[in-house]
């Protein structure tokens, strides 16, 4: 950090450097990896089994022997209810927690940083995370199905067919669809950071709640709490692979997300500027 | 609020202030909620159309119903309903077992929520995609060339529809029931649009249902009129029935069908968005996907429904019990019983129809939980509809209670 920056720069260099220091840690490396093997875990076993019937096993599977960029389509919709959450659920729930187990928030904290840019940067990193977690999924099934299966045209859900290039545009799109999700999942992984001074606790208390959403989503019962769970529009990038593009859900779920973000943002607000740190 | 400094003798003057401005922080914490409440509150209520619509009379606003002239738009149509039949498990990533048969097929198209995407460019250029979860059924009209598409497993279906149905409607309003698009292979079912139902129960609105003009509302941001129609038996299930007729175009924008003594409708079908353009011309293009299977269908022209367009061992080919009694009306075989609201479809042993319906309700375990046995047969039963299955292979079936179908059956 320059000490002759402004307030402005402190923060842009505080964001790097987070940033930098994410991405090189090994646990991130182990997550992401992690998410990589999930493509071609599924690639293997298509490869190595006899042809999958229609209709049978997640969506897309049955495409894949024809056409390798299904791998991508089909380890995003297994990834999505658990492996996301899990991997975005470690990385948010160890921002500010994880500074505190280590000792160092309090050093964070003499720098001149102050507290609200710490945890917007904490929360950025956080961000970057989720925008790379899918991208992951999606570059490594594109990578691993071209070079297992045949690439061609791609048929979307409505019968129509598009050409490979347009095909990895719409993969990026979903990739932008699933980090929108994870960022109210993000934002509540915050929030419990600043809970706690044990990292494990906050990790494991975003996952828990990623999957109590889920289920409570399945319960017919509680159908007036559905449109407000996080989790509610995860599985609706199916829509982004429809002719013309379906975008109700995007942009629903961005709206359900942007919410999630100010509430669990200004509740982590809350906590943190009024916490007393002593670690 | 941390206080956990209380008591503490180190406590400075400093810290009594910055825990005395604590408070402020948790400001964020409660207002955003309180701004997504507020913002929810706000939007739902219903706007108020800029200009209120010009008042018409129930006889202006059936003839702009009847005049209506709108064939190219492009909007999304979501239905709804709570008839009381079991919600089969909705189209998910790996369930295919709903279309697997088709009685359940039609049961999955009349409960639960669904979602269309329709696009039509004049009547002879039209679009349907059902959306489901990660799967989608398409209807393509181009001229004579009818597609039927179903992602769940890749399947094509097509039908060259003769020169002379050049400028039939895909979906006639008159013939429900017998319009080409009941040919479609099991599982490719729509549900109704607006206009299907409109028609439907506006052939109804005769001297036996009262018709009157509603306060305005508002439907997929439009302006629109609110047609109500009351039958004035008391010998029927149905309560009331809304029709949102848009004020410019005078298009049917919704239907809402209240069951007598019930205040939430029972069944609501209608846009939540539309536009008015030509959609693109390429929509309307449609190939089959490599590695689909195609399988060419024969149409057989509507006007001779003996020889029945509705395809033969689907008894489920038809989106609602209505069209099926419409559908079947004309066979040889059935009768009626009771006229106008009260009408009640006999569908005798020898059309085999009773053992379809039956074998159908054998094989679906929530259809045969759904279906209560009663003196005489078993009885499928909702808050719009009755059909009964009697014992020895009858079907009856009627927008009428339960009893009103047993004393039919039992007549001799």
């Amino acid at each position: 950090m320059s000490a002759v920056a402004g307030p402005r720069g402190a923060g842009m260099s505080l964001l790097l450097s987070e940033i930098a220091v994410l991405f090189r840690r090994r646990r991130t490396w182990a997550l992401l990896l992690a998410l990589a093997a999930i493509p071609v875990l599924i690639a293997v076993a298509v490869r190595v089994s006899s042809a999958v019937p229609p209709g049978r096993g997640p969506a897309f599977l049955d495409r894949i022997t024809q056409n390798g960029l299904f791998v991508a389509f089909t380890a995003m919709l297994v990834s999505v209810p658990l492996f996301l959450p899990l991997t975005v659920g470690v990385v948010a729930g160890d921002t500010i927690a994880g500074e505190a187990n280590l000792g160092t928030l309090r050093y964070l904290l003499v720098a001149p940083a102050g507290r609200v840019r710490l945890l917007l940067v904490k929360y950025a990193g956080a961000l970057a995370f989720c925008l790379a977690a899918p991208l992951t999924v999606a570059l490594a099934g594109a990578a691993i199905g071209a070079a297992l299966f045949p690439v061609g045209p791609v048929t979307l859900l409505s019968g129509d067919v598009i050409e490979p290039p347009e095909a990895v545009l719409r993969l990026l799109l979903i990739s932008a669809y699933l980090a929108v999700s994870l960022a109210g999942l993000s934002a509540i992984g915050l929030f419990l950071s600043t809970l706690t001074v044990v990292p494990v606790g906050a990790m494991a208390a975003t996952v828990v709640l990623s999957v109590v959403s889920q289920v409570l989503d399945q319960l017919p019962q509680l159908e007036w709490l559905h449109p407000w769970l996080f989790s509610h529009y995860w599985l609706g990038f199916g829509d982004l692979l429809r002719q013309p593009v379906l975008w109700d859900s995007f942009a629903s779920n961005a709206l359900l997300q942007a919410g999630y973000v100010a509430v669990f943002g200004a509740l982590a607000y809350g906590r943190f500027v009024t916490k007393d740190v002593l670690s | 609020m941390n206080h956990r400094n209380m008591g503490d003798p180190l406590t400075t003057r400093a810290a009594k202030q910055r825990r005395n401005r604590a408070w402020l922080r948790w400001v964020p914490a409660v207002a955003a909620p309180a701004v997504i409440a507020a913002g929810v509150l706000v939007g739902s209520i219903p706007a108020r159309a800029g200009d209120a619509l010009a008042d018409k009379t129930p006889a202006d606003v059936l003839a702009l119903l009847a005049g209506h002239n709108a064939h190219t738009f492009s909007g999304t149509i979501e239905q709804a309903s709570e008839l009381g039949l079991p919600e089969l498990p909705a189209t998910g990533p790996s369930s295919g077992a709903a279309s697997d048969d088709p009685a359940a097929s039609a049961i999955e198209m009349l409960t639960g929520e669904h979602t269309a995407r329709v696009f039509m460019d004049g009547k002879a250029k039209v679009r349907i995609q059902v959306v489901d979860r990660f799967a989608e059924r398409n209807i393509i009209r181009r001229d004579n060339d009818v597609w039927f598409y179903s992602s769940k497993d890749n399947s094509t279906a097509h039908l060259t529809l003769p020169a002379h149905a050049r400028d039939l409607p895909l979906e006639d309003p008159a013939l429900p029931g017998t319009s080409p698009e009941s040919a479609t292979p099991e599982g490719s079912m729509v549900p109704p649009t607006p206009q299907d139902l409109a028609a439907k129960f506006l052939a109804k609105a005769d001297s036996t249902t009262a018709v009157s003009v509603g306060p305005d509302v508002q439907v997929a941001g439009r302006a629109a009129y609110n047609l109500v129609l009351e039958p004035r038996t008391g010998g029927t299930l149905v309560g009331m029935i809304a029709i949102a007729v848009d004020g410019e175009t005078g298009m049917p924008l919704s239907v809402e069908v209240t069951a007598r003594g019930a205040g939430e409708p029972a069944f609501r079908t209608g846009f939540t968005s539309l536009s008015l353009d030509a959609p693109d011309a390429a929509l309307f293009n449609f190939v089959p996907p490599p590695g689909s299977t195609v399988e060419e269908l024969q149409f057989q022209h509507p006007a001779h429904p003996s020889t029945g367009p509705g395809v033969p061992g689907y008894p489920g080919a038809h989106t609602d019990p209505e069209q099926l009694a419409a559908g079947i009306k004309d066979k040889a075989g059935s009768y009626l019983a009771g006229t106008g609201w009260e009408t009640v479809v006999e569908l005798p042993a020898e059309s085999g129809a009773g053992a379809k319906l039956g074998t159908a309700l054998a094989q679906n375990p929530l259809l045969s939980q759904a279906a209560v046995v009663v003196p005489g047969g078993r009885l499928l039963s909702s808050a719009l509809f009755n059909v009964l299955l009697t014992d020895d292979g009858r079907v009856f079936a009627g927008m009428v209670p339960a009893d009103r179908l047993q004393a039919t059956s039992s007549a001799p």
